[in-house]
Order: structure tokens, then sequence, then C-alpha cells
């Protein structure tokens, strides 16, 4: 049995808003629940993918896990030790194990830098090696990340954005990190760049055992890399089971409505069929007024369908996710 | 042949000048197209092939240097019919080699100063375009009403401000913009990715322009907001008929929304043909290039096998260096012994093998 290299319990990342300047005094702030109340946990070499909409909370779970933001509440065990709320100190060393792979790298390299300074740095951050040491780590990282060795004294803009990626993945891997998260490591590449990118991370971990939270929006690459899938909506996870499971048999209104989007899946025939499905009315969500009860009431078809019952809207019986079985979770009243 | 299509490109060239290589970039590199008059013409291609930068030629936007040098682009409407680029060869002068252009002359001041009077009555009226980042192409201190009408007033015979606004309130309308009333006064930054794009798409299609440009239109979208989006586009096409040409690199949504399909690489068109023998799977002679873009999304099987997905070994072709013989040479895994050398010396032209089915390939050629 492969060890839990990660558990969350109950986490919760609640953000305050602030209406003017004076707000602060006033106490009028209101809290958006970004991350509300989600589990799951992550076993050594496995991949949990993490889907949904912008802003419903994905890179908020992956930025509290690392602890760059402060949990509001909740439990992070990593690598059977609580990490909720250690100190700044013990959290460098634990960087050293728990990377993220940042989405925008234009912005995550430092354009005034070179690629060879951007690896050392990282490197001698976390390790006390001689320079030639350092040196001999930044070839072997070239060749794990398939980077031709002339890149090193190019800037982070001379790069190509496959070559950039593999920039990131090498600084995530320079210091040694068996815990990734990558947080849309495909979002604006191209088709054939992306598949670089997919095929390199699924080397590196089946060779070196690395666990990864896939966070993206694109459902093929999620459902082609990770072994369990969480399916997210307004920070709560609806769904989670197995990637094949959550693919093909969809339990989740919401799920299923993600999946039947992809247009590569439909033809035109049940483009018109898919059509009916999310017809409806398809808000933006507000966060200032959350519904009673189920979050996804407002877009849910089979809310409707099933003449509106109270169930759904009652603020005290706010699904909670349920096992039907094979390993796979839901969080609905009517599952399909 | 029936009428003339809405757009002819002919060997357009559109270069740059790289101070620091001391070379040109070879953007677009002698790319012919067509789209006829309700046609939706897919281009797709990695970044770096060319595509933005053709779509930028036609409207006229390329303002670095040398820019667009030579090639016809004939656009046709049911009010004007030109050459885009007419009489401007004058301001250019090209020093070829063996074919190839080594060096450019051009009059830049005076070339835009020509081009302009032609373009400045086309542009956003009967040539429109919908950019790749929608909030950056929206004015965030304007409300988005406000810059709809403002194109209307420009553009079309309705200069008269109610009379616009109530235009742009049916237009968002149109476009499913929820509460059109209430969103007319909202600034950019208050809508979401979805509606912003849905609010471009309302501004360009305003004044009816002939021909509608969109680059990139669903890139950095929701996958349930990229599918609603490419809905809404089947749904105008269907009832307004309008002529498109849709950059994507997105091949279920070229596959989806387009009639026929080009694929361009390192700034010339490999292969152009109807969408339905392009990309459909199982059609037998199809570029090593379009093969290996279809291989690398995600399918079904192999997902259902876990596996990798096949990636396109190398990067996207320098145009600082194009190579003598095929452009796509280093990265091709269809070469065979037999072509090996004729694909390493000599660049393929583009030829019909089908009906209507034009390839840039050794292989399909003896």
């Amino acid at each position: 049995m492969a060890k839990t290299i990660l558990e969350v319990m109950d986490l919760k990342k609640h953000f305050t808003h602030r209406r003017g300047i004076f707000s602060t005094f006033k106490e009028a702030q209101q809290s958006i629940p970004a991350v509300d109340g989600v589990s799951f946990y992550i076993k050594e070499n496995e991949t949990l993918g993490v889907v949904g909409e912008s802003g419903c909370g994905k890179t908020t779970i992956g930025r509290t896990i690392l602890r760059l933001e402060k949990p509001t509440s909740g439990k992070i065990i990593f690598d059977g030790k609580d990490i909720t709320s250690i100190r700044t100190n013990e959290l460098r060393q634990l960087r050293g194990q728990m990377q993220m792979i940042f989405q925008d790298l234009d912005a995550a390299l430092n354009p005034k830098m070179r690629i060879r300074d951007i690896l050392s740095e990282a490197i001698t951050v976390h390790h006390r090696i001689s320079d030639a040491e350092v040196e001999k780590r930044i070839s072997d990282l070239l060749e794990q990340v398939n980077l031709k060795k002339t890149k090193l004294s190019n800037f982070p803009h001379e790069l190509s954005g496959g070559e950039k990626r593999r920039v990131g993945v090498a600084r995530v891997l320079s210091v040694g990190a068996k815990f990734i998260v990558a947080d849309e490591p495909t979002s604006a590449l191209d088709v054939s760049i992306q598949a670089q990118v997919v095929n390199l991370l699924r080397d590196l971990q089946k060779r070196l055992g690395l666990s990864y939270l896939f966070i993206s929006h694109d459902l093929r690459v999620v459902e082609l890399i990770s072994n369990k899938v969480a399916v997210m909506y307004l920070g709560k996870i609806v769904e989670m089971g197995l990637s094949d499971r959550i693919a093909n048999k969809a339990s989740h209104p919401y799920t299923h409505i993600l999946w039947s989007s992809l247009l590569e899946k439909q033809s035109k025939e049940t483009a018109q069929k898919a059509k009916s499905v999310h017809a409806g009315r398809w808000g933006v969500f507000d966060f200032e007024r959350p519904t009673a009860g189920c979050r996804f009431v407002p877009r849910c078809p089979v809310y409707e369908s099933n003449g509106k019952p109270t169930l759904c809207t009652d603020p005290a019986t706010e699904p909670q996710l349920k096992e039907i079985g094979g390993a796979h979770q839901v969080a609905c009243h009517f599952p399909l | 042949m029936t009428a003339a299509p809405t757009l002819k490109i002919e060997d357009l060239h559109t270069y740059f000048y790289s101070r620091d290589k001391e070379a040109f970039i070879r953007s677009v590199d002698g790319v012919s197209l067509e789209i006829a008059k309700g046609e939706t013409l897919g281009v797709v291609g990695e970044s770096g092939s060319g595509k933005s930068i053709t779509a930028l030629s036609v409207l006229g936007l390329i303002s670095a240097r040398p820019g667009v040098i030579s090639g016809k682009i004939g656009f046709k409407s049911d009010r004007i019919q030109k050459n885009l680029l007419q009489d401007l060869d004058d301001f250019v002068k090209l020093t070829t080699k063996g074919g190839k252009i080594m060096a450019v002359s051009k009059d830049v001041v005076g070339w835009e100063r020509k081009a302009e009077r032609v373009m400045n009555k086309l542009r956003g009226k009967e040539i429109t375009m919908i950019f790749q980042n929608p909030k950056s192409s929206l004015n965030p201190f304007m409300s988005v009403g406000k810059q709809i009408t403002e194109a209307i007033q420009l553009h079309t015979s309705m200069k008269t401000e109610p009379e616009a606004k109530e235009r742009a309130l049916t237009w968002l309308d149109r476009v499913k913009i929820d509460s059109p009333r209430l969103r007319f006064d909202n600034y950019p930054h208050g809508l979401s990715g979805g509606m912003c794009q849905r609010a471009m798409i309302a501004m360009a299609l305003a004044c009816e322009p002939s021909l509608l440009i969109a680059d990139e239109l669903t890139t950095g979208l929701d996958a349930t907001i990229q599918s609603k989006i490419v809905d809404l586009l089947l749904e105008l096409k269907s009832q307004l008929g309008i002529t498109t040409m849709l950059i994507s690199h997105d091949i279920s949504i070229i596959s989806r929304l387009s009639d026929s399909v080009t694929v361009m690489y390192g700034g010339t068109v490999f292969e152009y043909g109807p969408t339905k023998d392009l990309l459909s799977a199982g059609f037998a002679s199809k570029h090593p290039y379009t093969s290996a873009l279809l291989a690398s999304v995600p399918s079904k099987q192999s997902i259902r096998e876990k596996g990798y997905l096949q990636a396109i070994e190398g990067d996207v072709l320098d145009t600082i260096n194009v190579p003598e013989g095929c452009r796509f040479y280093g990265r091709c895994n269809q070469v065979t012994e037999k072509i090996r050398e004729k694909c390493a010396r000599h660049e393929p032209d583009l030829r019909e093998i089908g009906s209507g089915h034009k390839v840039r390939c050794w292989l399909y050629f003896d």
C-alpha cells in the first residue's frame, strides 16, 4: 500500500473583501469563501487532478497547501506532519519537499536573470553545496527536462513557451521536491507543446516517484494525467473519484455539464442535445449572495426537472460528499 | 468557379528586421489563401507560424518595419472590390537571390500614407477583427455600451446617438448578454471574460462587416464558456451568413466551426482543404504536420490507455534561418529514405492532390 503523502481535512480559506478605505473601521468586511471545507488525500506517486471553472478556488487550494496563504481553518498533513500552523523557519525546510509550478511563467521567472542563475539560486537556497556540484546538478536537471545546454545563458524572454515551462519544472526539481502543485501548467500553450509538457511530467513522475496536485481547466489533459479527479464548484468539491469514472460515469449534474461541454466529444448532433442541457439560466454566481442549501441550484438542470424540491434549497441540508461505491464520492441529493 | 471570393491573399510576404541578429524574420513568407462569401476558413498552426501576422497584414495593422513587403490582398464585398495592396509596389525595392528575398528597401512613410487612405474606409466597417485578449482590447475607461455605440456611429450611417444606442442594445441582446440594458453601462472590469468576449463579438458585428477575423477567440476561457461562445458563433453564422477567418490552435474549435481549413507552419501554408477531409480521422493523405497536430490532442484512446501523448519534438521553426529544404524537415517523422534527399534540399510547392485539397509535401508527389 502506498504511503499517503498529503492529507487535507476540512480546509477553509476565506478572503475578506473591503468596500472603501474606511471599511476596516466600520467592520463592513465581507468574507468570500474561496475554499470552503475541502478534504482529500494524495498518495505517493499519485496524481490528483482538480477541475472547475475559473474562480472556483482551484488555485487557492494549491497555494494554501503550500502555505503561501494562511488557511482560515482546517488541517493540512504533509508526510505525516501537521503543517497547518508551523513557523516560518520550519516552513522553509518544508519547501524543499513541496513546490509549485506557477501558472504564468512570464511572471514567475525573473526577467533580469539568466536561466543558469535562476536554477543555481533555487539550488543554493536549499542546499549548501560547492559551485562545481551546483554545475553538475544543473546539467543533470537539464537532461531530465530535456532542455539544451546552450539555453543556460539566455534570458527568459528569449525562450519559447515550452522551454519556459521546462525551466519552471527544472527549478521545482532542483530543490528535490517530492510533491508538486502544478497550476495550469499547460494553459496558453499550443497543443504540440502541451503534449511535450504532459509527457515530461508523466516521465518525471515515473522516474522520480513524484506526486502531483494537477490544477487545470483542460478536462482532457486532467483525465489523461490523473489517477483521481476532484471537481470543484464555488469552493467545494462536488465530486471526486477515479478519473475514468468521473469522465465516463459522472454523477453530479455539474460534472456532467463540464464534460458535455468538451468540444471534441461532440459531433454536430450531440452538440444539439448538449445545448439543451446547459441552456437554462447560466448566469455568473454572486459570491456575496450565496444560495441556501446546494450551491449549484441556480444552474442545476436536475433541480429544474425535479420540480424544484425544497431539499435542495434548504440551508440545513447542504449536500455533503457521500460515497456511492468504487471510491466515488458525490455531493448531490439526486445523483445522476 | 462562382463569384469571386471575399478575401483572396496571394503570395503575401511580411518580414520584420531583427537588429541584433541583423537578419530578417520571415513571419509570413508567401502565404496564399482565399475565403468564399459566407464561408468560414479556419487557420491552424502553432504559435509563431504566422497566423496572426497574416490577419494583421490584411488589416494593415503592421507597424514594425519593413512589415508587409509584397503580395496581393484581393477583397470583395457588395460595395467594394479592390486589391488592398494596389500600386504599393513602387514603394518597395526587393533584392532577390535564387528566389529568396535578401534585401528590402521600403519607403515606409509613402507606403503607409497610401495604404491608410484605402484601409481607413475598410477597417472596422468592411473588415473587423476580434482580438486575442478581450479584456485588453476593450477600453477600461469607457462603458461597454458606449464603446459599441461609438463604433456604430463611426462606421455606419447611424450618426445620432440614440439611434446607435438602440442598435448597440439589440446587438448586446443578440450575443446573449443577460439584461443588456443593465450591462450597457458596465465597465469592462465588471464583466467576466466570457461576457467581454461577447461584447467584442457584438462590437465587431454591429457594423455588419463583410469579413470578420477572429483571432484566438476562445483561448483563456473555461471549457463551459468556450463551448457557449462556439455555440453563439454557430448560431450567428447560420443567421447572418458572415464570412469569417477563424484563427486558432485549438483543432476542436476549428473542426466545429469552419468549412475549410488552412494549416500554417513557419510562415507558409502547408495544407489547405475542406474541414471534413482534413480533420476527420482516417483520411489517408494528410501532411505529416497536420497529422502530428491532430495526434498531440489527448484522444479517447490515449486517455483509456493512460499513455503518453504524441508530442511534436523540437520547437517551432525559427523564421530567421529558414532552411533550404522543407520547413518541417527537422521535426518530421514521416520522412522516408526515398525522399529524404529531396526533403532536405528542395522546398516542396503547394500542389492540389484531390478536389480542393492542396498539400505542400514530397510524400504525395511522385
